[in-house]
C-alpha cells in the first residue's frame, strides 16, 4: 500500500513539474487500425535478392486538391525483370473521401507504374497547385506530373531523369526529396540511392545451411546521391558533381530537410546503411560542403557504423533549430541528433531515454510529428528486421510499431501495445506517412509491410488538446512553399516547424504542417518564406486548417 | 559470452583397458608399455611407445582408443580426434570412443562436429547429465541454438538450482537475441548461487547491453565485490557509470583495470571519452591512440580522436582521422558463399 501511495505521489509531483514549466499534461495517445485494400510485394524469392526487403515508400498527399489527404503506395516487380509483370505489383493511388474512406483510383490516374519502385516524393515542382510525384526505384525511377484532372502524365524522359549514371550504371533509388536548394522558386529534386545492386554479380549468404538471407550491405559498394536542378522549363539539369554531393558516395535511405543553420538556406542529411551519414551544408550558388564529421553527425557517440534507415530532421525540442531522429537495427539504437544552433550537434540518445527504449527495436521509418496535440513533437517508428523471417531464430524478424512521445522536448516515452499498435500482428513495416486523414484534428499514421497488408492507423486519442495546421502557397518561393519555418507561439510556448515533405524511410508526408496547441485555443503565427518574406498572423483561432499565401 | 573453462575431467574418464589380442607379441609389448607410462602419468613416452606399437601392428586393437586418449591428456586434441574416428570405426557402439571423439572435436573447437558425436554418445546413455551438459554446450558454441536451448532445459528440469546450467542457457538465449529471457536465466543463476564466478558480471553485462546502465553497475560491483581484479567488470563497470551520466569512480576503475592489462581497448575508449570531457586532451588523445593500437579496424576510437583533434583545432589531425573511418566503411570483397553476418551492434569485442 505503501508503494501504491508513493506511486501516485510520484505522479502528483510529475503533474506539478509539468503545469509549473507551462506546459501540457500529456494526454493518452492511441490508435485504432482500418484496413485498405493494398499488399506490398517485394518479389520476395529463395534468392534473397536486396532489393526485395528494401521496398514499400508510401505518400499521403491531396493529388485532386480537395482538401483530403490521399494515400500513394509505391510495389515492387518481379526481381527477375524488373518489371510489373503481373497487376499484384501495381503501385496504388488510393482517394480519400475525407471521412477515412478510400478508394482505388491508380487506373484512372495512370500510377501503375512499371519497374520495381521503392519510394517516393511528393512535390509541385511546376507550380501548377498540383502535386507531382517522384517515384524511385531499381535501375528506373520515375517522374509523374499531375495534370490536375485526375490523372497523372510520365514525363521522366522529357525531365532528363531517365539517363543512367555513367560511372555507376543504373541507380538503385530508394526516393528522394524535392528542395528549392538555390532559391530561385523552383523545387529541384534531390534523389537518394542505396547501395550498387547487379543481380549477375550478387554475393550469397546464408542464415544457416542451405538457407540464404539478405547479405549485409558492407558487400555492396556505394553509389553517389543526385541533385537535379529544375531549370524552369519542365527539364532538370544533373548538378550532382559541379554541387559537390557526387564525391560523397553512400549508402543511402533516408533523407531530411531542413535548414540546420538557419542561414535561409536548405540543408541536407542523409542516413546511410552501415557507413557514415551525410550532411550536405548548402553554402548557397548551388554549392554543398559535406560537414558530417565536423557537425558531429556523421556516426553516433559511440563511433559505430549502424544500419541507418530512415530520417525525420525537425526541432524537437522547440528551440527553433531542426534536430534529427533516424532509425536503425537492434542493439545499434535510434539516435537523435540535438542541434546546439552553432552547427553542430549533440547525440542525445542516451540522456533522451531512446537509447534504452530502442535496444530491442528494428527500425525503418521514422516521422516527427505531435500526435497528442501537447505542443511536442512524437516520434512515430515502424518496426521490422531487414532479414528475411528465415531469421527470425536469431533476431526479432517482425515487429510492430511504437510512437515514442515525447514528454518535454528531449524525454522520450515508448508506446506499442498501450497505444494500440499491436492491434495487428507484427511485421516486416516498411515506409510510412503521417496526416490528417478524417479531418479530427489528430494526425493519422499509414504504413506498409513486406508481404503483408498496409496499416492505417486511426489516432483517436480522447485528450482535448487544441490543433492548428497550415497550407501554405508560395508566390516567390516554390508554390509548395517547402523550406518555409513556422514559428507558432501558443499558451506563451514558441514552435517551429518547416514545410518538408521528405520524412521516414522511402516516404513523403505532403499534408497541412501541423502544431499541436494544448489547451490554448489561438496562436501566434510567423512564416519565414524561402524567399526572405515574413509574414505574422496575430490570434489565429486554433482548430482549423489555414490557407496562407505568400505576400507578393 | 565464454567463461567456462573446458570441463572434460566432468566426465571422469580413464584410461581405457587394454584388450590386446595382437598376433605379434612385440606390438603387444610395446602397447602394454605405453599403458604403463599412461598410468604413471607419462603420457609423451607412452605416445611413443604406443606409435612403435602401431607400426608393427596397425590393426591392433585398443590402440587407437589408449594412443588417442594419451594425445587428449596432453590437449592435443586434434591428434585425439584422429585416433578417436579409428576407434569409433572399428566400434561403432562404443559409448567410450564416441565421448573420447566428441571430447577432443569439442576440444579442437569444432563444436558442430562434437554435437553429433556427443549426440549419439548421448542416445546410449540418456541419463548421464555430464555429457549432456557436454553435448548443450557443443550446440551452443556451433550456434544451434534451438537444440542447446532444449538440452539445458532438460538439464534444468533435474537440477533447477544449478547456476551454471542457468548461465549457459542464459548464453544461449542471448546468442539468439532473446535478452530478456537471458536476463532472467542469469537472475535465477545469481539468485542460485551469488558467490558463483561470473555470475554478476555476465547478469551485468545483459543489463549493459540493454542499456539499463544502474542495474549493470550494480552488478559489476557485486562481482568485483569477489573478484576485485576482475579486469572486464572493472572496464564495464566504468563504462556503465559513464553511460548513465555518473562518472564518479569511472576514471579510477579504468586506470585500475590498464594496470592490470594494457591491453583493454575498451577501458582506453572510455578514459579517452572521460578526459577528453575534462579537457585534459593531450591524455585523452593518448588512450585514443592506444585504443586504435589495439584494433585499429574499429572506427570509434578514430572518430573520437578525430573529434578531439576538432575540438582543438588541429584540423588536419582530425581530417586524417575522419578519413581512416570513411575507409574502414569501405565494401568488403564478396566472396561467392558468405555466411551472413549479424546485423545489428551484437555484444562487444
Amino acid at each position: 500500500m505503501k508503494g501504491a501511495l508513493r506511486a501516485i505521489g510520484a505522479a502528483s509531483l510529475l503533474l506539478v513539474v509539468w503545469l509549473a514549466a507551462g506546459q501540457n499534461p500529456p494526454a493518452p495517445l492511441h490508435f485504432v487500425y482500418r484496413p485498405i485494400d493494398f499488399r506490398l510485394e517485394s518479389s520476395e524469392t529463395p534468392e534473397r535478392h536486396a532489393p526485395e526487403t528494401m521496398a514499400g515508400g508510401l505518400a499521403l498527399f491531396d493529388y485532386n486538391n480537395d482538401g483530403n489527404l490521399d494515400i500513394f503506395f509505391t510495389n515492387g516487380a518481379d526481381i527477375r525483370t524488373l518489371q510489373k509483370s503481373s497487376s499484384k505489383y501495381s503501385n496504388r493511388l488510393f482517394e480519400n473521401d475525407g471521412k477515412g474512406n478510400f478508394t482505388d483510383v491508380t487506373q484512372k490516374a495512370g500510377l501503375a507504374g512499371v519497374g520495381f519502385d521503392n519510394g517516393v516524393a511528393v512535390g509541385d515542382y511546376d507550380n501548377d497547385g498540383y502535386k507531382d510525384l517522384f517515384v524511385g526505384g531499381v535501375h528506373g525511377s520515375r517522374l509523374y506530373h499531375n495534370n490536375g484532372d485526375g490523372t497523372f502524365t510520365d514525363v521522366t524522359a522529357k525531365a532528363g531523369l531517365n539517363r543512367p549514371d555513367s560511372q555507376y550504371g543504373p541507380l538503385w533509388s530508394v526516393g528522394g526529396a524535392w528542395v528549392d536548394v538555390n532559391n530561385d522558386g523552383l523545387l529541384d529534386l534531390f534523389v537518394v540511392n542505396y547501395l550498387a545492386w547487379d543481380p549477375d554479380t550478387e554475393p550469397v549468404c546464408e542464415a544457416g545451411p542451405g538457407r540464404r538471407d539478405y547479405c549485409h550491405p558492407k558487400f555492396y559498394k556505394p553509389t553517389p546521391n543526385q541533385l537535379f536542378l529544375n531549370t524552369g522549363d519542365g527539364t532538370f539539369r544533373d548538378v550532382s558533381a559541379e554541387s559537390g554531393i557526387r564525391s560523397h558516395p553512400g549508402k543511402g535511405m533516408g533523407v531530411g530537410i531542413a535548414d540546420y543553420d538557419l542561414d535561409g538556406l536548405m540543408d541536407i542529411f542523409v542516413s546511410n546503411d552501415k557507413m557514415y551519414n551525410s550532411l550536405f551544408h548548402n553554402k548557397g550558388g548551388g554549392k554543398f560542403e559535406e560537414v558530417a564529421f565536423e557537425a558531429d553527425v556523421a556516426l553516433t557517440e559511440n563511433g559505430q557504423f549502424i544500419s541507418g534507415m530512415g530520417v525525420d530532421f525537425r526541432d524537437l525540442d522547440n528551440d527553433s533549430y531542426p534536430d534529427i531522429a533516424l532509425v536503425a537495427l537492434d542493439n545499434e539504437l535510434f539516435p537523435i541528433f540535438r542541434n546546439l544552433g552553432k552547427g553542430g550537434f549533440a547525440d542525445v540518445t542516451v540522456g533522451s531515454g531512446m537509447a534504452r527504449l530502442s535496444a530491442p527495436m528494428a527500425g525503418y521509418s521514422p516521422t516527427i510529428a505531435d500526435f497528442d496535440n501537447d505542443g511536442w513533437k512524437d516520434l512515430f517508428v515502424t518496426r521490422g528486421h531487414v532479414q528475411s523471417l528465415e531469421y527470425a531464430s536469431r533476431v526479432s524478424v517482425e515487429q510492430p510499431n511504437s510512437v515514442f512521445r515525447n514528454l518535454s522536448g528531449m524525454k522520450f516515452q515508448a508506446l506499442t501495445a498501450e497505444a494500440g499498435l499491436t492491434a495487428q500482428p507484427p511485421r516486416r513495416h516498411r515506409g510510412s506517412a503521417v496526416g490528417d486523414l478524417n479531418h479530427d484534428g489528430r494526425l493519422d499514421a499509414v504504413v506498409s509491410a513486406i508481404s503483408a497488408p498496409a496499416e492505417v492507423w486511426i489516432n483517436d486519442n480522447p485528450g482535448g488538446n487544441h490543433w492548428i495546421e497550415f497550407v501554405l502557397e508560395g508566390a516567390k518561393s516554390n508554390r509548395d512553399g517547402i523550406g518555409a519555418r513556422i514559428k507558432v507561439v501558443a499558451g506563451g510556448a514558441a514552435q517551429y516547424n518547416h514545410v518538408s515533405f521528405a520524412a521516414g524511410y522511402a516516404s513523403s508526408s505532403a499534408g497541412p504542417v501541423h502544431f499541436g496547441l494544448g489547451q490554448s485555443n489561438t496562436a501566434d503565427v510567423e512564416i519565414r518564406w524561402p524567399s526572405g518574406t515574413v509574414q505574422q498572423l496575430k490570434n489565429v483561432a486554433a482548430g482549423r486548417v489555414i490557407r496562407i499565401k505568400e505576400t507578393e | 559470452m565464454r567463461w567456462f573453462g573446458d570441463k572434460a575431467a566432468l566426465l571422469g574418464l580413464g584410461l581405457a583397458a587394454a584388450l590386446w589380442a595382437a598376433p605379434d607379441p612385440r606390438a603387444a609389448a610395446e602397447a602394454d608399455a605405453g599403458l604403463a607410462l599412461a598410468r604413471e602419468g607419462k603420457y609423451q613416452q607412452a605416445i611413443s611407445r604406443y606409435r612403435t606399437a602401431l607400426e608393427l601392428n596397425p590393426t591392433l586393437p585398443g590402440l587407437p582408443l589408449n594412443l588417442g586418449l594419451a594425445y587428449f591428456k596432453l590437449n592435443r586434441f586434434a591428434d585425439a580426434a584422429a585416433q578417436f574416428e579409428k576407434a569409433a570405426k572399428a566400434d561403432p557402439a562404443s559409448f567410450q570412443a564416441r565421448v573420447l571423439l566428441g571430447m577432443s572435436y569439442y576440444g579442437s573447437r569444432r563444436f558442430a562436429d562434437a554435437a553429433l558425436a556427443l549426440q549419439r554418445a548421448s542416445e546410449q546413455q540418456p541419463g548421464n547429465t555430464e555429457l549432456r551438459f557436454k553435448l548443450a554446450q557443443s550446440y551452443l558454441w556451433s550456434k544451434q541454438y534451438e537444440a542447446a536451448k532444449r538440452e539445458f532445459q532438460v538439464l534444468l528440469t533435474q537440477n533447477p538450482d544449478s547456476a551454471p546450467v542457468h548461465m549457459l542457457l542464459g548464453e544461449v538465449l542471448d546468442a539468439a537475441n532473446q535478452q530478456e529471457q537471458a536476463t532472467a536465466e542469469f537472475e535465477a543463476a545469481a539468485k542460485a548461487a551469488p558467490g558463483e564466478p561470473e555470475v554478476h558480471f555476465g547478469l551485468g553485462y545483459l543489463y549493459w547491453k540493454q542499456k539499463r546502465y544502474d542495474e549493470a553497475l550494480r552488478e559489476f560491483e557485486a562481482e568485483l565485490a569477489g573478484q576485485p581484479q576482475h579486469t572486464q567488470a572493472l572496464t564495464y563497470a566504468a563504462d556503465a557509470e559513464i553511460q548513465a551520466g555518473s562518472e564518479k569512480g569511472a576514471e579510477d576503475r579504468l586506470r585500475r583495470a590498464l594496470q592490470m592489462d594494457p591491453n583493454i581497448r575498451l577501458a582506453h575508449l572510455d578514459l579517452g571519452i572521460l578526459l577528453a570531457a575534462k579537457s585534459r586532451s593531450t591524455e585523452a588523445a593518448v588512450h585514443f591512440r592506444e585504443a586504435i593500437r589495439i584494433d585499429p579496424s574499429k572506427p570509434d576510437a578514430h572518430y573520437r580522436l578525430g573529434r578531439l583533434w576538432h575540438s582543438m583545432g588541429r584540423e588536419a589531425e582530425a581530417n586524417a582521422e575522419f578519413a581512416k573511418v570513411k575507409t574502414l566503411a569501405q565494401p568488403e570483397r564478396p566472396d561467392p558463399l558468405i555466411n551472413v553476418p549479424g546485423r545489428g551492434a551484437g555484444p562487444p569485442q
